[in-house]
C-alpha cells in the first residue's frame, strides 16, 4: 500500500471516529501538475486526498484562519518539514495548541515521496534541529550574495526595481503561515503607517514591513515567493533577515515548539557594536 | 549648495535617560546644533521601525534613536528588546540599499548632558557631508507598472 492510501485510509479512520473534525490535505487542482488544499470533513471526502511530489505548499496558514481551532476539537494536517517548522513556530507563539493538531508528514526527496513517522509535534523533534545544519537552497544564496557585494546605491536600485512591480494584492501575507494578526499594520488608517497608495515608496513600506516582521519567524517555505503574482524575490529578503538573527542571535527559526520568540526575548550580552 | 544645506534631524528618545540628557545639556547651557528634532517616547522598547522609515518618508536627513544605557532602563528590559530589533532592523536597512549612516543609535544617560550635544554636533557635520536625503522620498514619484514584467 502507498502512502498515499494509508494517509487516506488512516485520515477516514479519524474522521469516521470523530477524533478529528478535519483533515487538511491535497486535492487535484486545475492542471496536472498543480494541487489544491482540500479540506474532508467526513470519510467520504478523504478517499479523495492526494498525495505526490506535488504537493509542496505549506497548509499551516490554514490552522491559522479564522478560529479554526477556538472549538478546541483536533485538526489532521498534511506536513512537509517546512510546514512542521512553520507549526513549531506557532505553538511557540501560542498561536496553535499542539495538541489539537494531528500530522501527517511526509517528504519529498528526488521527486518520490517519503512518508515521516510520528503524529504529534513532539515525534518530530529531529525535523526541527536538522535547520541548524541545513543549508539554504544555493540559488537563493548565490542571488543574495550577488546583492550584498553591491554599493548600496546599487541594490536600493535592484530593490526599487522589484518593489515598482508589486500591485498589494497581500497575496504574500494571505499565503504565509506567520501572518495571523487580526488587524494588519497595513490595514491601519489611523495613524496610516503604510501608504496604499500605488507609487514605489507604499511599496517599499510595505515590504520592508513584513520582512522585519517575519524576521525570526520565517520558516522559509516559499509560500510567499510562490503566491507573488509579479514575482518579487521574497525569499531573498527572508533569507537575509533567517541569516542575520542567526548570525547575531544563534536563532534558528522553527527549530523546536518551545524555544522563545526571537525578537520577543533577549540576552544581556547580545551584539552591539553599532550602538555609540 | 553644501554651506546652505540645513539638516533635519529627527531623534527618538525616551523620556527617562535620554530626554534627561538633553534637558541637561539644555540647563548646563551647551550650545549644539539647532537641527535635531526631539521626538520624547515612555522607552525604546516602545519605537517601531516604523516611527523611523516614516521620519525618512516625511524628509529627515537623518534619525537618532537613543535610549538608557544597557540596564538602566526604567521597565527593566525595555532597551535590551529594542538592541535586537535595531540589529535585525539595520540587517534589513543595509539589505535593502538604504543608507545606514543615516540611521544612528546610542545609549545616552540622564547625566550625559555633554554627551548628547557632542552626538547631535556631530551627526549634524556628518548629514551636512551627506547631503539632503531624496533617494526614499523620490520613490513617491514612481508609480508602479513602469517596469516590464
Amino acid at each position: 500500500m502507498g502512502i498515499q492510501e494509508q494517509y487516506r485510509s488512516e485520515a477516514a479512520a479519524l474522521l469516521s471516529s470523530g477524533e478529528v473534525k478535519l483533515v487538511i490535505g491535497f486535492g487535484p487542482g486545475s492542471t496536472a501538475d498543480r494541487r489544491r488544499p482540500l479540506f474532508a470533513r467526513t470519510p467520504e471526502e478523504a478517499e479523495k486526498l492526494v498525495l505526490d511530489p506535488a504537493c509542496i505548499s505549506n497548509l499551516t496558514t490554514y490552522l491559522v484562519a479564522g478560529g479554526l481551532l477556538s472549538d478546541g476539537k483536533k485538526v489532521a494536517i498534511f506536513l512537509k518539514p517546512d510546514g512542521i517548522r512553520s507549526l513549531n513556530i506557532l505553538v511557540s507563539e501560542c498561536q496553535v495548541k499542539p495538541e489539537q493538531v494531528v500530522i501527517f508528514g511526509y517528504a519529498i526527496e528526488n521527486n518520490e515521496i517519503r512518508p515521516l513517522s510520528g503524529r504529534s509535534i513532539g515525534d518530530f523533534a529531529e525535523i526541527g534541529s536538522k535547520i541548524r545544519t541545513a543549508t539554504p537552497p544555493p540559488a537563493v544564496q548565490k542571488e543574495a550574495e550577488r546583492l550584498e557585494a553591491m554599493s548600496p546605491a546599487e541594490r536600493f536600485e535592484f530593490w526599487k526595481e522589484q518593489f515598482s512591480k508589486c500591485i498589494k494584492c497581500y497575496a504574500c501575507r494571505q499565503a504565509c503561515p506567520m501572518c495571523y494578526c487580526r488587524r494588519c499594520i497595513v490595514d491601519v488608517n489611523q495613524p496610516q503607517w503604510v501608504s496604499t497608495s500605488s507609487h514605489t515608496l507604499g511599496n517599499f513600506e510595505w515590504n520592508l514591513v513584513r520582512a522585519f516582521h517575519l524576521a525570526g519567524r520565517c520558516a522559509a517555505c516559499g509560500a510567499c515567493d510562490r503566491a507573488c503574482p509579479v514575482n518579487i524575490p521574497l525569499r531573498l529578503i527572508n533569507y537575509r533577515m533567517g541569516k542575520e538573527v542567526k548570525e547575531a542571535f544563534d536563532y534558528h527559526a522553527g527549530e523546536s515548539s518551545d524555544q522563545k520568540p526571537v525578537l520577543a526575548s533577549f540576552s544581556q550580552d547580545d551584539p552591539e557594536t553599532f550602538i555609540l | 549648495m553644501s554651506e546652505s544645506f540645513e539638516p533635519k534631524i529627527v531623534a527618538f528618545v525616551c523620556t527617562y535617560c535620554t530626554y534627561a540628557g538633553a534637558d541637561l545639556a539644555g540647563t548646563s547651557r551647551l550650545k549644539y546644533a539647532p537641527n535635531v528634532r526631539i521626538v520624547r517616547l515612555p522607552c525604546t522598547g516602545r519605537i517601531s521601525p516604523m516611527f523611523i522609515l516614516k521620519a525618512l518618508q516625511k524628509g529627515a536627513d537623518s534619525v537618532l534613536v537613543s535610549g538608557c544605557h544597557p540596564g538602566d532602563c526604567h521597565f527593566a528590559a525595555g532597551n535590551y528588546h529594542a538592541r535586537r530589533r535595531w540589529t535585525v532592523f539595520r540587517a534589513l536597512l543595509a539589505f535593502t540599499g538604504i543608507p545606514e549612516e543615516r540611521i544612528r543609535f546610542s545609549w545616552v544617560s540622564a547625566a550625559e548632558g555633554a554627551k548628547f550635544a557632542d552626538l547631535i554636533n556631530e551627526i549634524t557635520e556628518d548629514t551636512k557631508k551627506l547631503g539632503p536625503f531624496t533617494q526614499y522620498q523620490e520613490l513617491q514619484k514612481v508609480i508602479e507598472t513602469q517596469s516590464s514584467y
